[in-house]
């Protein structure tokens, strides 16, 4: 029953990216996308339920679960964020990511078909868990919202403003503005998320595990306090975003 | 009961001549009373904006009404021969589809414009309020109205800017969202950086600042646009803490180069910053539109967008009276 919770989130998902992407071709406002989301992140509440029953556990026990909770996370921040911030096309933009995320995770071998209980769980190892795939999903969101950023600096500056993309992308300033929110919603949890991981008992064996999350979380760092102090361009900040991003994944190697 | 209109618009008569028949917003309901009492008029609305004055009425006989209404505004504005070549004059059917098309914006001088919908709502209002209104024009006005909110709504009749000023601000907004936290500075206190200023400031632009050679000019303008002026000398200093810089001056090179703006990055923290050059010769070096943050706009490129915008709207003009022909054959009106 999870594993077709998991399929329904991830064909709602698709339907959402290609009515988007079809509403925004033609110049419109999708507005079924946010609702299709909203139907994506209610099928993923049932995967995770039925995964963290079956686990007696958070359900981020294998590499699928993750993928999972990461899409279910970037769903919840962008049906937070995205009407917040009136920038509703993010969910075009989003919706491709959870595919592919879910796709992943759908793939054999990825997901565990039959989840066993976790034994000798710890409050600190979930807090870990929980906190830090929360962050990713803010940090992925922020990616998108980068590749937002990106796509309609290039129109404006190549002076290419009659496609519908353009009549629908947000200002250049929200996103700019919702990016660094979740850039520092995202560090925060990750904040929490590593400091949980020291604190939580652990062998050697995720030293490598945390070392790169240590990285990341530097990374987010400097690229806050580079912001904040000194200041970056929009395309700049965009660009680091996304490749912070694709190299945090990497995190995900060591567990 | 027949439906008629009588009018002058900005095609068909000069603004000396359309001056002399313009009504004023608080006379509306008085010169439609006035023209109700003419022999034979049983309902009357008048609509008068800065293009146009028309009045539609509805009389037992449409033909001899328009002799006598044409009769009554000549010697009223005392215009004997000089106002008939500038009327138009429809009935019926031809009356009541050129209500349809003023309403839609389509008999605007700029194509598809939605100020008008408000002002001939305003007229049809004053008409109601004299109580000069009754089965014949209160069902061609509502329904007309109708008729306009469906040709804007399922044609793209008002997409799109169709003016230099207006091309400018859709741009600034597309940049930085509502404009009420956007600063603006204007160099050279010229007409066009003035409209375009003034569009910005209607919109919601914060504070402005005008830097000219002339001081005086520049405080002139600062003025009239709620504004502080710069001295010519300074306007470097300001472009650390603007968003937006209209530039039109007669400078025959740039007064905005790359180093300029180079300089002032730092301090801007690398925000975005928009250059509208309205100047001829032009008032920004392109190789400005190389820093990352800058987006520049010459006055090649808005016109070129203004015209594809207007051009795209005459597109839609078959569209509009095709919408228009079928909702007025689908309502059976009185009076067509």
């Amino acid at each position: 029953m999870d594993y077709w919770f998991l399929v329904a989130a991830t064909l709602f998902a698709l339907l959402g990216a290609v009515w988007g992407m079809v509403a925004v071709h033609r110049g419109r406002r999708s507005r079924w996308t946010t609702a299709l989301m909203l139907l994506v992140l209610l099928c993923q509440l049932g995967f995770l339920g039925m995964r963290g029953e079956a686990r007696a556990a958070c359900p981020l026990a294998d590499r699928g679960e993750i993928l999972v909770f990461l899409s279910w996370s970037l769903t919840l921040f962008y049906l937070l964020v995205g009407p917040a911030y009136r920038i509703s096309l993010l969910g075009v933009f989003t919706a491709p990511v959870v595919v592919v995320f879910q796709t992943i995770a759908l793939m054999p071998g990825v997901l565990d078909r039959n989840p066993q209980e976790v034994l000798g769980g710890n409050g600190w190892h979930e807090t870990h868990a929980a906190t830090s795939v929360l962050a990713y999903g803010a940090l992925a969101l922020a990616a998108v919202a980068g590749v937002m950023f990106l796509v309609l600096d290039r129109q404006l500056k190549e002076q290419h403003l009659k496609s519908g993309l353009f009549r629908n992308l947000p200002p250049v300033r929200e996103l700019l503005v919702s990016l660094e929110r979740l850039l520092w919603m995202g560090g925060v949890l990750l904040t929490i998320g590593i400091l949980a991981g020291f604190i939580m008992p652990h062998d050697n064996a995720a030293l490598g595990h945390l070392i790169a999350a240590v990285a990341v979380w530097i990374g987010y760092a400097v690229l806050l306090g580079v912001k904040t102090v000194r200041g970056l361009t929009g395309r700049r900040l965009s660009l680091a975003t996304m490749l912070l991003f694709i190299l945090s994944l990497g995190v995900f190697a060591f567990i | 009961m027949e439906l008629l209109c009588l009018g002058l618009n900005h095609k068909t008569a000069p603004v000396e001549v359309r001056e002399r028949f313009a009504v004023g917003q608080g006379r509306l309901g008085e010169t439609a009373s006035e023209l109700r009492s003419l022999t034979g008029v049983t309902e009357a609305v008048v609509v008068s904006t800065c293009n146009r004055t028309e009045f539609y009425l509805a009389a037992h006989a449409a033909g001899e009404t328009l002799e006598l209404l044409e009769i009554h505004l000549t010697e009223k504005t005392e215009l004997h021969g000089i106002a008939a070549p500038h009327f138009y004059r429809m009935e019926k059917f031809a009356a009541a589809r050129h209500l349809c098309r003023v309403v839609s914006g389509l008999d605007s001088m700029m194509l598809g414009e939605t100020e008008i919908f408000g002002q001939v709502k305003q007229s049809y209002q004053a008409a109601l309020d004299a109580g000069t209104t009754a089965g014949v024009l209160n069902r061609l006005f509502q329904r007309a109205f109708g008729i306009g909110k469906k040709v804007r709504t399922d044609t793209s009749i008002q997409e799109g800017s169709t003016s230099v000023g207006n091309v400018a601000v859709d741009l600034a907004e597309k940049i930085f969202g509502h404009l009420k936290d956007s600063e603006v500075m204007i160099l050279g206190a010229g007409e066009m950086s003035r409209i375009t200023a003034q569009s910005l400031v209607s919109r919601g632009a914060r504070s402005i600042f005008v830097s000219n050679r002339s001081f005086d000019r520049a405080e002139e303008l600062a003025t009239e646009m709620g504004g502080s002026a710069v001295r010519f000398d300074d306007w470097q200093r300001v472009l650390e803490r603007v968003d937006i810089v209209i530039s039109s001056t007669g400078s025959p090179h740039a007064i905005v180069r790359r180093e300029h703006v180079e300089q002032a990055r730092r301090a801007r923290k690398y925000r975005p910053l928009f250059f509208i050059d309205i100047a001829v010769p032009r008032d920004i070096d392109p190789a400005v539109g190389e820093i990352e943050e800058v987006y520049l706009y010459d006055i090649d490129t808005l016109e070129q967008l203004a015209d594809a915008a207007r051009a795209k709207r005459l597109k839609q003009i078959e569209q509009c009276e095709r919408i228009i022909d079928a909702e007025l054959a689908k309502l059976n009106l009185p009076g067509i």
